[in-house]
């Protein structure tokens, strides 16, 4: 089983890809692949606490169990000028 | 430069954020007067905003029109618009009656103009009258002197430019040398020939060697400028810019402002990074989302809007590494801007320019018109910026005659050429029309409430129909309320949105609230009490920052940490503890949040006092384009479908949607109808309006308001 992490913004500038493929267990939650990001891409410096975790474009919370083919995405939060 | 009129004055200090004067200019007489105003003035009307809402209340009347000599237009800071030590100040509003809404506008501005002429001694500036000839006002605190001055004449491709007119009359009154002692505010000719003129302030970047320029784009107050003669007005003073409101507390000012800055430099390039790409990040995450403009709004998304994503514009066009704040101190620094690109359209095509944005809007304006190509957005932003039109009321009013095209209620032999969706040449051509006033660009100027009115008429000679039904259809595409032009996010999945444009009292532009995320993605509004909620809170502290002086995007676009902790963490409110205790610090004040948000409503009644008086303030006047409540058109249900569908079974419950997609859409946009219709009775019980959005005896008279002009107009309305 494998989820789909995408990139956007300056992510995808300090990753140079739009997306990276985890592969998953069914025990695998948001915050395992948070950290896979992490350790992946230390540059990053994604903090819980200022990202927003979707799962396939729906907010979802660090512990949300994981799904084949799910797509997470960790967004900024935006308030619209 | 031919001097007029000139009289010597004493700058008054800042204590505190305040000179307590304005500066009242009549162009009809020649008229130069110094208003001091009574300590009580501020604390009712806090600044900015406030200060343009009073003065237009007291001083105009229900005939008053843009083009009325009575007309005032206000340009205010606030208390705290100038300070370095605390990130994104520098804010001052235009204010005016509007061209296009026909009541109270202001839009907010950035660049060294309110608080340069706050240190040559006003809080304000406030211009009456028309003047027989064009003119310039000069406020020099160094000189101790004001003036009015023939508009002086440079050369004919420079004086129909805001930006370059600008750029030479500020040279020309400082022995031809730049200076960031120096500050201007022009409009170009393109204000006068179109209802969405705007003002652009211009400064001296230090840093770029080279005159910046921020715009006041909404609602047409450049329109307003050039229809009063006055082409600019330059404001100079040498006084220190550091603890530029002369702060009561220095040190706590010191203190809010490092905290801030802090937040800033930690989460700003953790989320939108704003340092880097400005506003043009949004692109991006607003086509993720379904809500980037696309064909007037049609659609949210397009395989092609990659190419306007923000790191196209990093990676061709804005300088880097440099700190690109619009004012001094400000660490979020987003006023992006680029050197050294070559038009290759229009009359100036070949000549180098810089390129001040292009700002998310201005992107979302290009895509609103079918167009993907990064390099037309930064011809379209300058051009925009240099004839003084808005860059978002010009992109909506274009696509919406293009759509007029898609749809046939028009042909090329109503404009000249085929103005469809995509057609780059024909954007570029109607774009330099309205600028001079030629050709459909006459129509066009006109805006998308009058353009309407203009298409249905054609269309129902042509085809032997009644206007009121080309009407109809019109009103399901046209996107405006009030006569202002939406600004470029799509609500069709948004009801608190909906509220947020719809509820705006100027229109719908989104300074007031905007509730997309947290409503659709984050999906933390859920009823309408919680979006009722939101809209009476937002507009509050939003309409706060446009007294005080100050930028609202280190508070609403750096979501600090600590916000997470909290049970509203869109509020941000550990970050607006900081600009309580900045507000406090420097005025000598003890406010709470909670004095802050009575302030700003005291200011939002009577702004919509004003719009009452206008003619704009009831429930008729807050009703939005089909459009903006979902898909108008059948198409537009068809791309989305599948969210469509799960949304109508939602409100069905245990019933069955029905078999046809047909019927689905008719039911859905009925559904959504009477959603908005709802949230319009519960905004209005909150806000302390009745049921046809007037503010109640009571809610007036709560903040003060009551005076002999309110009591008569609410009992025109039998209150």
């Amino acid at each position: 089983m494998v989820v789909s992490i995408k990139f956007h913004g300056m992510q995808r500038v300090v990753t140079n890809t739009d997306s990276i493929d985890m592969p998953i267990t069914v025990k695998t939650r948001v915050n395992d692949a948070l950290e896979y990001v992490r350790q992946q891409y230390p540059a990053l410096h994604l903090e819980e606490d200022t990202v927003v975790v979707a799962v396939n474009l729906e907010i979802a919370s660090l512990d949300r169990i994981l799904r084949d083919n799910d797509t997470v995405s960790f967004l900024p939060n935006i308030a619209g000028g | 430069m031919k001097i007029l009129h000139q009289i010597e004055y004493k700058p008054a200090r800042v204590v505190g954020g305040y000179t307590d004067r304005i500066l009242r200019v009549n162009l009809d007489t020649q008229e130069i007067t110094i208003q001091e105003l009574p300590p009580d003035f501020k604390n009712k009307y806090v600044g900015g905003r406030g200060y343009a809402l009073k003065l237009i209340w007291d001083g105009t009347t229900r005939e008053t029109h843009y083009d009325s000599p009575e007309n005032i237009l206000v340009m205010a800071s606030g208390p705290l618009g100038n300070e370095p030590a605390f990130p994104g100040t520098g804010k001052f509003v235009v204010g005016t009656i509007s061209p296009l809404t026909d009541t109270f506008i202001d839009s907010n501005i950035g660049g060294h103009f309110g608080p340069l002429l706050k240190l040559a001694g006003f809080d304000a500036v406030a211009v009456s009258g028309i003047s027989r000839e064009d003119v310039v006002i000069l406020v020099d605190g160094d000189a101790q002197t004001i003036s009015i001055a023939a508009a002086p004449a440079y050369d004919r491709e420079i004086d129909e430019g805001a930006l370059s007119f600008g750029d030479s009359l500020l040279k020309d009154v400082n022995g031809g040398e730049y200076s960031d002692s120096l500050a201007a505010v022009t409009a170009g000719k393109g204000a006068c020939n179109a209802r969405f003129g705007i003002v652009n302030s211009l400064f001296f970047d230090i840093r770029r060697k080279r005159i910046r320029a921020k715009q006041a784009g909404r609602g047409g107050t450049g329109t307003v400028m050039r229809y009063k003669g006055l082409r600019g007005i330059v404001v100079r003073s040498s006084l220190s810019k550091a603890n530029g409101n002369n702060a009561i507390d220095k040190e706590g000012v010191r203190r809010a402002g490092s905290q801030l800055k802090a937040v800033i430099s930690k989460c700003d390039p953790q989320q939108l990074h704003m340092s880097t790409w400005g506003t043009t990040g949004l692109s991006e995450y607003m086509d993720k989302f379904h809500i980037f403009p696309i064909n007037n709004y049609q659609y949210g998304q397009s395989p092609e809007s990659s190419k306007l994503f923000a790191n196209v514009f990093l990676d061709k066009y804005f300088s880097k590494k440099i700190p690109d704040g619009c004012y001094y101190g400000c660490n979020l620094a987003c006023a992006k801007g680029a050197e050294n690109v070559e038009l290759t359209r229009g009359p100036k095509a070949g000549l180098v320019v810089n390129v001040d944005g292009p700002e998310y809007e201005t992107v979302g304006a290009v895509s609103s018109m079918g167009i993907f190509d990064p390099h037309f957005v930064m011809e379209y932003s300058w051009y925009c910026d240099e004839y003084g039109i808005d860059t978002i009321s010009t992109g909506v009013t274009i696509s919406f005659f293009m759509e007029c095209f898609q749809r046939g209620f028009l042909s090329a032999d109503d404009v000249g050429y085929e103005l469809t969706f995509g057609n780059i040449e024909a954007a570029d051509k109607v774009l330099h029309e309205i600028a001079s006033g030629k050709g459909f660009g006459k129509i066009a100027g006109q805006g998308v409430a009058r353009g309407k009115k203009w298409v249905a008429q054609k269309y129902a000679t042509r085809n032997g129909t009644s206007e009121d039904a080309a009407m109809a259809e019109l009103n399901k595409f046209g996107m405006e309320v009030k006569g202002l032009e939406f600004s470029m996010y799509i609500t069709k999945e948004s009801l608190a949105q909906q509220g947020g444009y719809g509820l705006a009292l100027k229109g719908p532009q989104h300074d007031e609230a905007w509730l997309i995320f947290i409503d659709q993605v984050h999906k933390e509004l859920p009823t309408l009490e919680h979006k009722a909620n939101a809209l009476k809170w937002f507009p509050l502290i939003r309409t706060w920052f446009n007294a005080t002086g100050l930028c609202k995007l280190p508070w609403i676009d750096v979501r600090n940490p600590e916000a997470a902790k909290t049970a509203e963490p869109a509020k941000n409110l550990p970050t607006l503890a900081y600009y309580v205790a900045y507000l406090n610090a420097t005025t000598g004040s003890n406010k709470r949040l909670e004095d802050i948000l009575d302030d700003s409503e005291r200011l939002y009644i009577l702004q919509k006092l004003i719009n009452l008086r206008q003619g704009k303030g009831t429930r008729i006047s807050d009703q939005i384009p089909l459009r903006a409540m979902g898909p108008a058109y059948f198409n537009e249900y068809e791309a989305r479908a599948e969210y469509y569908d799960g949304w109508l079974q939602q409100q069905l419950g245990d019933n069955k949607v029905p078999s046809s997609q047909e019927q689905r859409h008719k039911l859905l946009m009925e559904k959504r109808i009477e959603a908005y219709q709802q949230l319009c009775d519960i905004v209005y019980e909150k806000k302390g309006f009745t049921s046809q959005g007037i503010p109640k005896r009571e809610t007036v008279e709560k903040f003060g308001l009551m005076d002999e002009q309110a009591r008569q107009l609410l009992s025109k309305f039998g209150l």
